[in-house]
């Protein structure tokens, strides 16, 4: 019997930011957007429902005038991304 | 980037594929980044060592040694310059490791180099170099790259011993041997990151 994959992170889009938050300390939004070539508005989505899960942490700010949002994975997170690559193993072995 | 992810379902295959892309794409941005500040110093390290010693050379006066303080003045805004980018890069374990290393071996050449140089005079290259190597070969470590911690444990012993045996002003050509050290420790970074 597989393991159920957990709903939030198994998605493009979603998996992708995950991935990238837990390599690094914290990430601002133009660099998520950058590097998984997704729309502001997709991104704004996903990250949102990422948030509300408690898998990230997001901290609005500015930078000079300019708004800056930065993400940040949270323990939570770090350990439902854990728990979803080790499914994943299950499924491929 | 080409990828444009859609909110959609995948397969097992699928998710790995993209934690695994979005991993490395994400580790060699920020490597590139760490590749051009080792490039930088290594620039400058090389041309101030050359300038000090042609200095030295004409001038016989170890004044010009003074210059050397100047190394962080410029070399700090040109740093902050280069890593300046539309898109702010994060930074990972190793960056930050990188960073703490340098920031610190900068620390003490800086302090060491005061106190001998006004203090207590010492060898100071013999110091110097072997701090250096020492921080190379840990950075080698951080990096999980046998050639730079070969490189930095030659370029220390072998630098500390050079440095015993060579009179003060052929002392300065090893220092061009570490900002040529780092520049190519830059390299290997950046086509590490490819």
């Amino acid at each position: 019997m597989f393991p159920k994959l957990d709903p939030i992170l198994h998605s493009e889009l979603r998996l992708a930011v995950m991935s990238i938050l837990a390599g690094v300390e914290s990430a601002e939004f133009s660099y998520i957007k950058k590097q998984t070539g997704a729309t502001s508005g997709n991104l704004s989505v996903q990250i949102d429902k990422l948030s509300a899960a408690g898998y990230i942490s997001v901290e609005k700010g500015f930078k000079g005038k300019v708004p800056c949002t930065t993400c940040k994975i949270t323990p939570a997170g770090l350990a439902a991304f854990e728990n979803y690559v080790n499914s994943l193993k299950e499924y491929l072995i | 980037m080409e990828n444009n992810f859609e909110n959609k379902e995948m397969t097992a295959q699928e998710s790995l594929g993209i934690i695994t892309e979005m991993m490395n794409n994400s580790r060699r941005s920020i490597l590139q980044n760490s590749a051009k500040h080792f490039i930088l110093w290594g620039a400058l390290l090389t041309v101030m060592s050359l300038l000090i010693y042609e200095l030295i050379h004409v001038t016989h006066d170890p004044i010009w040694n003074m210059l050397w303080f100047a190394m962080p003045l410029i070399g700090f805004p040109m740093a902050h310059f280069i890593g300046k980018s539309k898109v702010a890069l994060p930074q990972n374990i190793i960056s930050k490791q990188l960073h703490g290393i340098w920031l610190a071996y900068c620390a003490f050449a800086v302090v060491i180099s005061a106190v001998f140089m006004f203090i207590a005079p010492q060898n100071l290259t013999l110091v110097i170099i072997l701090a250096f190597g020492f921080a190379e070969c840990v950075s080698g470590i951080t990096l999980k790259n046998w050639a730079i911690i070969v490189g930095g444990f030659i370029l220390g012993i072998g630098g500390a011993i050079a440095a015993i045996i060579l009179r003060s002003e052929a002392q300065l050509l090893l220092f061009t041997l570490c900002g040529v050290i780092l520049m190519i420790t830059g390299f290997i970074v950046k086509s590490q990151s490819k």
